[in-house]
């Protein structure tokens, strides 16, 4: 905490600030996304943490307190953003600046997002501006299983701060796009076939299950023969042989973190929901672009979802709004979603990731309710990643990333003033703001 | 300098009219319902945002045979008139995408030659794509559709109206002006340099293009001595014998299309990125003699705005892509206001069959980036794009005797809640978003689906 301050005060040359300053933003619209909204509240933050909220006059502002006018302006907790590529990716048409998946196998559950992640990426001050302050960061989608997710926040001093979960989510996709048809070298191989992802992904289940019966033998005999002092056992000494493909599997199966599946069709969705319950996988689905066939069904495995893009295409001859709808409909069949920044075409996702609260306005214009959309990148977003504690409402104790706007937060209109992390008032520049400045006559 | 209208299209215009005539819109294969629209419509009651004169609260639009009629706080529209009431709802003008893809079955790039001035959009245009209908529900009735950034010398536009049900002919604007595509930049560098060919840089993209212009300008020269010794009565001129029969010089398509441009008969519209590109363009447009129309995407023209002015070159930019290749590393979403402050006329696009659907969203950044007024950002996608298009005389506004490609709104078109209810184009509903099934008026065939996301990027021809 204490590095991170110094840094940020470093860039933002601000001396105003010092650690411990406690703020309080008074006079403002909260949105607290837990507890409805607030208006003409008080929000006190003090040690990177929510202190206190409330109505005006019913929370006391600390002496001392640095206090933030607010009047005319909405408080809401920061967004964050269920899917990006953030320090995967810098430039999308060089090569050089991308790490976003490991294509050479369709089993790669060993990627650790975490060992790529460039934390100094010009992209994620650009997100933060519009009041972006957390993410997971998962590798794209050409393989079955493509790594482990990370969760971030979207400032501090170096990548260690920065990245507040290793390994939070199995990054799954299945679908057209992971068969190997004529990719590279340009010849197919096995698994050219959806009969074939789901043969794969099966069998490595039951290896990583035959893994963990080998090893847990090995212990067993190894701690039998430590307790046997009179046996020869010179033979067996060879320590068992780490897999590290299968062991990265392990906590999946056993049901210890979310397996955060992207497939898009109804019927491949009941595909693999039965490979997942199979090995009762703890299942995010992601994505469920073309699943209207199968709303009801997703409710009752209650699972949450994220889904989009919502800027997904409709099929041709499907209503306009056959995607635009959908958190609508999820919602109203009492699934918890969320809703990530992904656009459908055009720039990709973590360029765009500023355009998440857009999405999420997109989605009430189609009927889904204003506060399921606000909860859609806030809380559940927080609580499907295991960070519902500590993230995503404006809630006593949690960790107090705020964000200040001029207007309702969804609006495309909307100007974010001032975004906290951590309690700490982080500049609002980017190299954008740079180049705008330079420039501006 | 006047811009004729594109001589191709006046056959097929004349085509339509017979065609109509003669057998009837019903036979038209795609064709659903088409009764002909109600000779006067009244929309009342509106919020009406007429892009060319403010906003008029509770104001009245009066449709007269496809053309818009009256317009304010009250109309004199006959006692017959279709009336809709618009109370609660936003009218602003059709959505104009002066930048689209769509709709061309991935014929975007002839990407095997970095000239092909005599490519014809039209000749790809496939009116049943299921882009043109999902831009239609956004509000979108015009769109240039443009060759691709493949090539320095691209081909010649179509400029559509979004009739979605209509036969392929009648979905062309009537005599809308030619445009023809320039690019530069790395989409040809990668093109061809991926080929080892030319132009594999920034000096090769140039010089093809002095090349081409060179060629014409011979090619002009061959036809002007000919035709003057034509004038002369010098019959044998062409075959330099002095009484042979008059052989006049070959007509080369490719060679007519850069004399074209020379001669001022078609809209330079130029994808191009970087500053240093801008100053390169405009200066071998003077050397040429022709004017640019528009720059497009010029991401960095917030860099030199007040250089690039007094050409009068517009550009159709994007609100906020960035960072997606080199060129687009030094976006910012500040470019549209910046430059539009420095007098360049500005107009969003989509070069998407994604963002096609909410550019009135792209409209309603600019509030965001830069503190655009209502107006401002409402001309961005409407009367600004017509321009480009060579087309604000007859749309892109609510103006009396302008078509009436109109949009209906639920919400505040700039807001990111807004939805199209209706749209309107020549005064005839093509989509009513209440309706229940697709909401298409005039459409009830198939559609067809080409794929892809409609970039001009995408189709780079690699």
């Amino acid at each position: 905490m204490n590095k991170f301050l110094v840094v940020v005060l470093l860039l933002a040359g601000a001396a105003a600030y010092s650690q411990g300053q406690v703020i309080a933003i008074t006079g403002g619209r909260l949105l607290t996304v837990s507890h409805g909204t607030i208006e003409n509240g008080v929000l006190v933050m003090a040690d990177g943490k929510i202190a206190a909220v409330g109505e005006a006059g019913k929370v006391a502002v600390p002496k001392g307190a640095q206090i933030v006018d607010a009047r005319g302006m909405t408080v809401y907790p920061g967004l964050i953003d269920p899917e990006t590529n953030f320090g995967l990716i810098e430039i999308e048409s060089d090569q050089n600046t991308t790490d976003m998946a490991e294509p050479s196998d369709e089993i790669m559950p060993h990627m650790h997002v975490a060992d790529a992640f460039h934390a100094e990426t010009e992209l994620i001050p650009v997100a933060r501006l519009n009041g972006i302050t957390n993410a997971v960061v998962a590798p794209a989608s050409n393989d079955s299983i493509a790594g482990q997710d990370i969760f971030i926040q979207l400032a501090g001093a170096d990548r260690n701060q920065m990245i507040l979960g290793r390994d939070v989510a199995l990054a799954m996709n299945f679908g057209a796009e992971q068969r190997r048809r004529g990719g590279r070298g340009g010849k197919a191989e096995f698994p050219t076939t959806r009969m074939g992802l789901i043969t794969q992904l099966r069998q490595t289940f039951l290896d990583v299950q035959d893994y963990v019966a080998r090893r847990d033998a090995a212990a067993a005999k190894k701690n039998s023969e430590k307790s046997d002092d009179t046996r020869d056992s010179k033979k067996d000494d060879k320590p068992f042989k780490r897999d590290l493909k299968l062991e990265a599997l392990i906590p999946y199966l056993n049901g210890e973190r979310p397996v955060v599946i992207g497939v898009y069709e109804g019927y491949d969705i009941e595909t693999i929901m039965a490979l997942a319950e199979e090995f009762h996988l703890k299942v995010v689905l992601n994505h469920v672009t073309h699943s209207q066939d199968v709303l009801d069904k997703i409710a009752t495995w209650k699972v949450p979802v994220i889904v989009g893009s919502i800027y997904d295409f409709p099929r041709a001859n499907e209503r306009y709004d056959a995607v635009f709808t959908l958190p609508a409909e999820l919602a109203k069949r009492g699934v918890k979603i969320a809703i990530s920044s992904a656009d459908a075409g055009g720039p990709v996702s973590s360029h765009s990731s500023r355009n998440l609260p857009y999405a999420a306005g997109f989605a009430v214009a189609y009927g889904l309710p204003y506060d399921e959309a606000l909860k859609a990148i806030t809380l559940n977003v927080a609580e499907m990643f295991g960070f519902g504690d500590k993230l995503g409402s404006l809630d006593v104790g949690k960790t107090a990333n705020v964000v200040l706007a001029n207007g309702d937060p969804l609006d495309v209109r909307t100007d974010v003033k001032q975004v906290y992390i951590q309690g700490v008032a982080v500049p609002m520049v980017s190299r954008q703001t740079k180049l705008r400045d330079e420039y501006r006559k | 300098m006047h811009i004729h209208s594109l001589r191709r299209l006046e056959p097929r215009a004349a085509r339509l009219l017979a065609m109509a005539a003669l057998i009837g819109a019903c036979l038209a294969p795609v064709a659903g319902s088409q009764q002909a629209p109600p000779a006067d419509l009244l929309i009342k009651n509106a919020t009406v945002m007429t892009a060319s004169h403010g906003t008029i609260e509770h104001g009245s639009v009066w449709v007269h045979a496809g053309k818009i009629a009256g317009i304010g706080a009250t109309v004199n529209a006959p006692a017959g008139a279709l009336v809709v009431d618009a109370t609660g709802l936003w009218l602003t003008p059709g959505i104009i995408d002066p930048h689209s893809h769509s709709a061309l079955d991935s014929d975007v790039n002839e990407a095997t030659s970095p000239v092909t001035p005599s490519m014809h959009m039209a000749d790809a245009f496939d009116n049943r794509d299921k882009a043109l209908y999902q831009a239609l529900a956004g509000g979108v009735t015009t769109e240039l559709l443009l060759h691709g950034s493949a090539n320095m010398i691209g081909g010649q536009a179509v400029v559509i109206k979004n009739k979605l049900g209509l036969d392929r002919d009648a979905m062309l604007f009537p005599n809308a002006p030619g445009s023809i595509k320039f690019a530069s930049g790395e989409n040809p560098k990668r093109v061809y340099g991926s080929r080892d060919q030319l132009p594999s840089t920034r000096m090769g993209n140039f010089e093809v293009m002095r090349q081409a212009f060179e060629d014409a300008k011979d090619y002009m020269a061959t036809w002007d001595a000919y035709n003057a010794k034509v004038a002369k009565g010098d019959k044998g001129a062409a075959t330099g014998k002095d009484d042979g029969p008059a052989v006049p010089p070959k007509k080369y398509l490719k060679l007519e299309a850069l004399a074209d441009v020379l001669r001022g008969k078609l809209y330079v519209q130029i994808h191009c990125y970087r500053a240093d590109e801008f100053f390169t363009e405009e200066a071998i447009a003077h050397e040429y003699g022709y004017k640019i129309r528009a720059f497009h995407h010029a991401l960095e023209m917030y860099k030199v705005a007040d250089k690039i002015a007094p050409e009068q070159t517009a550009i159709a930019t994007f609100a906020d892509w960035w960072g997606y290749k080199d060129e687009a590393w030094d976006a910012i979403p500040w470019n549209a206001v910046m430059s539009m402050r420095q007098g360049i006329r500005v107009a969003l696009k989509s070069d998407s069959n994604d963002h096609i659907r909410r550019l009135n969203q792209e409209a309603g950044k600019m509030v965001h980036y830069g503190g655009a007024t209502e107006d401002e950002a409402i001309r961005m996608v409407t009367l600004n794009p017509a321009w480009i298009i060579g087309v604000d005389d007859r749309t892109g506004s609510i103006d009396v005797g302008k078509d009436a490609d109109l949009v209906l709104w639920n919400h505040d078109p700039l807001s990111t809640y807004a939805r199209a209810q209706k749209v309107y184009i020549d005064g005839d509903l093509f989509f009513d978003a209440t309706l229940p099934g697709l909401g298409t008026t005039h459409f009830n065939g198939v559609m067809h689906d080409s794929g892809g996301f409609g970039s001009d990027d995408e189709d780079g021809g690699q």
